[in-house]
């Protein structure tokens, strides 16, 4: 009786004990927990932070963005600035040209990628791999090595100092990378809906267009946004495709030469950071809307090894 | 009679003539059916790597052996090679600057990114936002990054405005130390790094849990489990990004926009190969010496990326 009454004595306080451990447990989960939700606000905060800086100075008076004190909240908000940057003729002017490229190229790009990967993917030719594998290998090609014959080639045929060289070059599948993704998905959609539309007699280009390129919508989405990006941003094109100082600037060239500049006026300061926002709006509202896409084709990029 | 028959011969050449094309057993006739419709549709493709790519390349390749300015040819032999690597007063200074940049900061990338992936990995409510937060910095163009970290680094900027409260000054991008100012790109780098967190995640969610379950019982620790399952689960993803990162490493050119003497920093200290090229070629237009360098460039990381692809076959014979 008693050695049974000890066994649940003892049995009772194991059950606490355990207990106990695991409050203490569960404790120590949530303190780890508040814990790392501190750090990751912590890494948020810095992260934004310049980006945050970069709105405020936008927004601040020439003397503000002069002063020897650091400011990092205006007193008034300058949106002057914006309007300002909207009025200068330079921005402007470059604004519309990496409108013209961006336009093309957000049609070509797209087109020509999915057109070469179709090929690819769905017809069999003689040295098919092989031209697949060369063109894989000229990723790894650094540009440089291009650059000069281009530049030499492009200014025999006149096309320097003009738009040409950041659009015509892109009607060929607009690079490697786009062209294997396409192929990829291409290959991940089900073959059978192509042969059907063979079988009841339609010839391969309109298989293309009618069957195929419908299908695709997430990577011509993706393609998009990245050449969207890619073109936004790029101020090296227009850096080496220039002659001299009559040619067409794009946007983020104007900003480079803006930054680059070694005298600029203080009162240019705030306008130029309100370039950046601008510059750094569209990209943002991109990812926003796609960013699922997005994402999902990062891991897809990585999955190319 | 005789011209009737004549007549028939006649148009019977015509007929065969007409429908001539179906000769279906020829080989040839044969071959273009079958690769025709393939060929094409990679035609787009076949011309923009013959002009834009293979040309160029062959072009670079034989200017590397001449001085070439713009409008007449020399023949010099290995002269632009043998000058590159004796008398360039700039060239191993590029050299070292870029495989200072490009050897660390792959690195410190990777490892940064994969501890914010952890981070963000953690079966958390809310987490996602982080995700987006994190990532945020990667979607803004170079050009405005570059803008607004020269502008945060300036000399009264607002780092140098903090750095005061602790009675310390630095010059970041324009210190005349190499180790400073390209240290200052590592710090700037560290601002992107959402792009490899992404990758890493996508690395993470391809390893199968029961794996670290199995080796937590086993005893395996957080570094065994990282050592053991984590780096080879993740390797074939990783491996390409990586590699891929070097090249890219290696042509930097953002230091154009926040390098201060047109690229270089103060006493070439950000002077980078993409840059040098770049200042041979088009400010210089020694378009011959700027091939030789490019050359040099592709070659160095065609032996470099052969290396990386050489060491991971034998790492994955050994496993």
């Amino acid at each position: 009786m008693s050695e049974t009454q000890a066994a649940v004595r003892t049995k009772v306080r194991q059950k606490h004990e355990a207990s106990r451990f695991n409050r203490s447990q569960k404790r120590r989960e949530k303190i780890f927990r508040i814990a790392m939700y501190v750090l990751m606000t912590l890494i948020g905060v810095i992260l934004i932070f310049p980006y945050f800086f970069m709105v405020m100075k936008s927004l601040m008076t020439s003397e503000e963005v002069a002063s020897a004190e650091i400011v990092i909240i205006p007193a008034v908000p300058q949106f002057v600035n914006y309007l300002r940057f909207f009025q200068d003729e330079g921005y402007i002017s470059g604004l519309v040209n990496t409108l013209y490229v961006i336009i093309f190229n957000l049609i070509a790009v797209p087109l020509s990628a999915t057109f070469v990967a179709f090929g690819f993917a769905r017809c069999d030719f003689r040295g098919k791999n092989a031209l697949f594998a060369f063109m894989l290998s000229t990723m790894m090609l650094p540009s440089v090595v291009t650059q000069v014959p281009l530049y030499v080639l492009y200014s025999k045929i006149g096309w320097l100092n003009t738009l040409y060289p950041l659009t015509i070059p892109n009607l060929t599948g607009g690079g490697a990378i786009y062209i294997f993704l396409a192929r990829s998905y291409f290959q991940s959609l089900p073959k059978e809906i192509d042969e059907a539309a063979k079988i009841d007699g339609a010839g391969s280009i309109r298989r293309y267009f009618y069957i195929s390129l419908p299908l695709c919508k997430p990577i011509i989405i993706y393609i998009m946004v990245n050449v969207f990006n890619a073109n936004w941003g790029d101020f090296y094109g227009p850096l080496v495709w220039r002659l001299d100082d009559s040619f067409p600037s794009t946007l983020a060239y104007r900003v480079f030469y803006m930054v680059t500049q070694t005298v600029v006026s203080a009162d240019m300061v705030n306008v130029r950071m309100a370039a950046g926002v601008f510059m750094s709006l569209f990209p943002a509202i991109l990812f926003f809307i796609f960013q699922k896409q997005l994402i999902e084709g990062v891991a897809m990029d990585g999955l190319k090894g | 009679m005789f011209s009737t028959v004549k007549s028939k011969t006649e148009t019977g050449t015509a007929e065969a003539f007409a429908s001539r094309p179906p000769r279906k057993n020829s080989k040839l006739y044969k071959f273009w059916k079958n690769n025709r419709e393939g060929w094409m549709f990679v035609s787009p493709l076949v011309i923009g790597l013959a002009i834009f790519t293979v040309y160029p390349m062959v072009q670079s390749l034989i200017w590397a052996f001449y001085t070439y300015t713009g409008n007449r040819y020399y023949f010099v032999g290995f002269g632009n090679f043998v000058h590159m690597f004796t008398v360039d007063p700039y060239f191993w200074k590029v050299c070292g600057n870029t495989c200072f940049y490009a050897f660390l900061s792959v690195p410190i990338v990777l490892i940064a990114s994969y501890l914010l992936a952890t981070l963000v990995n953690l079966p958390y409510k809310g987490i996602g936002i982080f995700r987006v937060v994190y990532y945020l910095p990667c979607v803004i163009p170079g050009i405005v990054s570059g803008l607004l970290w020269k502008d945060i680094f300036a000399t009264n900027g607002i780092f140098n405005s903090l750095f005061a409260l602790f009675g310390y000054h630095s010059e970041f991008f324009q210190s005349p130390s190499m180790y400073v100012a390209i240290s200052s790109i590592f710090l700037m780098n560290l601002w992107g790094i959402g792009g490899g967190m992404i990758l890493w995640l996508s690395a993470f969610k391809a390893i199968p849990t029961q794996l670290y379950e199995a080796a937590k019982i086993d005893g395996g620790g957080v570094l065994a489990r990282f050592w053991y399952i984590t780096i080879p689960m993740s390797m074939p993803m990783i491996f390409f990004n990586v590699v891929t990162m070097l090249i890219g490493s290696f042509q930097i050119n953002g230091t154009l926009v926040y390098g201060s003497n047109g690229g270089k920093g103060e006493e070439e200290a950000l002077y980078m190969f993409g840059v040098y090229i770049y200042n041979e070629a088009f400010v210089s237009t020694k378009y011959g010496y700027a091939s030789a360098l490019s050359w040099f460039l592709l070659v160095f990381i065609a032996l470099l990326t052969g290396l990386l692809f050489f060491i991971r076959g034998r790492m994955n014979r050994e496993d």
